[in-house]
């Protein structure tokens, strides 16, 4: 077991971070997988996995639901669990049904907010909405359920601030006071008083629709208003969340190609965890070039290869293709390598470094092998 | 389309996965068409800029600058294509300013169903056909649009507003858009991919949904990353065996079997998108590069010059 791994060993949760793109989920999937064949209950929490890998974990049309990776698959790759690995694909707008469902004081409450058209946008497209519903289906998992490891493979955020701010830009979204006040006059009105309302209101409302149209004004109102109740009972949930993501038994990984976007992406995100007082499990960087030639001076030219090639009995202009080959080669290790130890510096905890293997990791025994390297 | 006239188009548009270098490809674009003496402005939409300082300029913020000869660029953002569309409506700046304070402003963008869209949309289209003295400003506008699934709310902006909005201001807006949008004359969606497996099966999704989805004009497929062919089969056969061989053979026999395997990988899954797509695929090629600049972006340029 490599070193990532064992700083796994007492903690429950492990949430996977990093820019799109370099390999979180299959990280995730191995790590959950590894505690699993150790003899664990393990739980791996997917958002969009590459087809094939999410067909090996079992995850066809299952929506928000674990579903056990069964035997056979294991067997197929020549693996004897001595625990269980089970595999979820989170599914946004239904989390966020949940939790309204959850929260609204009344049916009638709640089949108007899930039928508004601006609850609709929240929950499906406003930024950050994957985000919180990720951190809150972990919280449901961890708080409900009674798995040894539970990894959270997040979703393929822009920039690391917003999946730590996610929550509160959502919250300060749905409990909006300012807003509120502007357009949910309706609703104030039985209060205090419809006219004293329309008179500080109605000249910015009525410019504003003149952008989207009256109709659409009235469902942002209704919904701020059907919402307010609601608010506290979601805000507690979030800073619940907030105090489980900085307790021990929590550590993050940061996922990171050797791309220089995407270790400033996971340096810029190992500083806002440290900040915030969430735990760093450590880091792995992901896809690494191997060097072929870790010797002093420059790769060998064509002339040095065509000797050792005649030696070999065989020639022709394939030298010069090869020391070109090298040369090349080697650039790209140098530049991934100078990445690498950028992140191994910049971050705390265990740094792994994954060469890059054979195409996709794309099944069971394909993320055993990378597990290895953990 | 093939790629010939692609440079000729007034608007095109750059998509694809995350990370598959839509800002390279934007910027080759770009300076291949300034290198035939065209006007070009490069946008950005609401991101981290690249564009401009991968042409070696600083970014360029939400008004347009010149980054190089015949090159300007502009990073459009939904506050402030808000405020310019606003202002052009309610026309003084004092009501513009009551109504849309900042904290209401911020929360009505992201409240109202694709408002940000249109506006960054109606600012980049409204570059694309703007004049000045009776000739086009611009020849050509490159968009470094949003990755996979906001570029398809991007460019469904106008679509949806033509369904749902009877009539006024914000319609026939949405018609003028949308006439831009989908004439093939003046417009092009171009993407951009990785020979890799989950980039092909995204970009064949992508290429569906703004197909025979919204029915926009598909300009060629860029196949990002491509390594070349280099050694023939029996070459390789012998290098395997040479692998373990001592320094300088042995490494350099690995590097040519493991760049023989990248390649043969990549081969696959490109002709699993020219399948998947029923088109060609103009191909650039795998830079060893070991920084990403201006002289990566010429090259890039020059791969795609005997191309298009």
């Amino acid at each position: 077991m490599g070193a990532l791994l064992r700083s796994f060993e007492g903690k429950r949760i492990a949430v996977v971070v990093g820019s799109g793109g370099v390999g979180k989920t299959s990280v995730s999937a191995a790590i959950a997988l590894s505690r699993a064949l150790a003899g664990g209950r393990a739980l791996v929490c997917t958002i969009d996995p590459a087809r094939r890998l999410a067909t090996a974990l079992g995850l066809g049309t299952l929506g928000n639901a674990e579903a056990l990776v069964p035997a056979e698959a294991f067997a197929q790759a020549g693996l004897a669990p001595k625990g269980q690995l089970f595999a979820m694909m989170l599914d946004v707008k239904r989390t966020w049904d949940d939790l309204v469902t959850r929260h609204a004081p009344d049916p009638a409450t709640r089949d108007r907010i899930l039928g508004n058209r601006i609850y609709q946008q929240v929950s499906g497209a406003l930024a950050g909405s994957q985000e919180y519903m990720a951190m809150e289906k972990l919280y449901e998992l961890s708080t409900e359920r009674d798995y040894d490891l539970i990894v959270l493979d997040t979703p393929p955020t822009a920039h690391a601030l917003d999946f730590l701010e996610a929550p509160d830009r959502i919250l300060d979204f749905v409990g909006n006071e300012t807003a509120r006040k502007l357009f949910a006059p309706a609703i104030d009105a039985g209060r205090f008083g419809a006219r004293l309302i329309q008179a500080g209101t109605g000249f910015v409302a009525k410019t504003l629709s003149r952008f989207t149209g009256s109709d659409v004004l009235s469902d942002v109102g209704d919904f701020l208003g059907q919402f307010q109740g609601m608010y506290d009972g979601f805000k507690d949930r979030a800073s619940s969340v907030r105090t489980l993501l900085t307790a021990p038994e929590v550590g993050f990984v940061l996922v990171a190609s050797p791309s220089p976007l995407s270790v400033d992406e996971a340096l810029f995100f190992h500083d806002h965890l440290r900040t915030a007082g969430m735990p760093v499990a450590g880091s792995v960087a992901n896809r690494v070039t191997p060097d072929l030639w870790p010797f002093p001076g420059a790769t060998p030219g064509p002339d040095a290869l065509a000797t050792a090639l005649e030696a070999e009995g065989a020639g022709g202009d394939l030298a010069e293709r090869l020391a070109r080959t090298l040369e090349q080669h080697q650039a790209f290790a140098r530049s991934d390598a100078r990445e690498v130890e950028r992140l191994r510096r910049g971050c705390s905890g265990p740094h792994v470094t994954v060469p890059r293997l054979e195409g996709d990791v794309h099944d069971l025994s394909g993320l055993a092998a990378l597990a290895e390297h953990l | 389309m093939s790629g010939s006239d692609l440079l000729d188009r007034r608007l095109v548009v750059v998509t694809g996965k995350g990370g598959v270098g839509k800002s390279t490809v934007s910027a080759a674009l770009a300076m291949l068409a300034a290198r035939r003496g065209k006007r070009v402005l490069v946008v950005e939409v609401d991101a981290r800029e690249r564009v401009a300082p991968m042409l070696g300029g600083r970014p360029s913020g939400p008004l347009i600058r010149p980054v190089l000869p015949g090159i300007s660029t502009v990073n459009v953002d939904p506050r402030h294509a808000l405020e310019e569309y606003a202002l052009m409506v309610v026309k003084v700046r004092a009501i513009y300013q009551a109504v849309f304070e900042n904290r209401v402003v911020r929360f009505f963008l992201r409240a109202v169903p694709s408002l940000a869209e249109t506006l960054m949309l109606g600012k980049i289209l409204h570059e694309a056909r703007s004049e000045e003295r009776g000739r086009p400003r611009w020849d050509l506008v490159v968009v470094d649009a949003p990755a996979t699934g906001h570029a398809v709310q991007l460019l469904g902006v106008p679509r949806a507003l033509l369904d749902t909005v009877p009539g006024g201001p914000l319609r026939r807006d949405a018609e003028w858009m949308q006439a831009l949008l989908s004439d093939p004359a003046r417009t092009a969606v171009v993407l951009v991919s990785l020979p890799e497996e989950m980039p092909v099966t995204e970009t064949a999704e992508l290429d569906a949904q703004l197909g025979e989805g919204l029915k926009l004009p598909r300009g060629p497929v860029f196949l990002n990353a491509m390594p070349d062919a280099r050694f023939t089969y029996g070459e390789l056969e012998r290098l395997r065996g040479l692998s373990a061989s001592a320094p300088p053979l042995g490494p350099a026999a690995r590097s040519a079997v493991l760049q023989a395997e990248q390649q043969e990988r990549a081969q696959a899954q490109g002709a699993r998108l020219g399948a998947l797509l029923g088109r060609p695929l103009l191909p650039l090629p795998l830079l060893a590069a070991d920084r990403w600049g201006r002289r990566a972006v010429e090259r890039i340029a020059d791969a795609m010059d005997g191309q298009l």
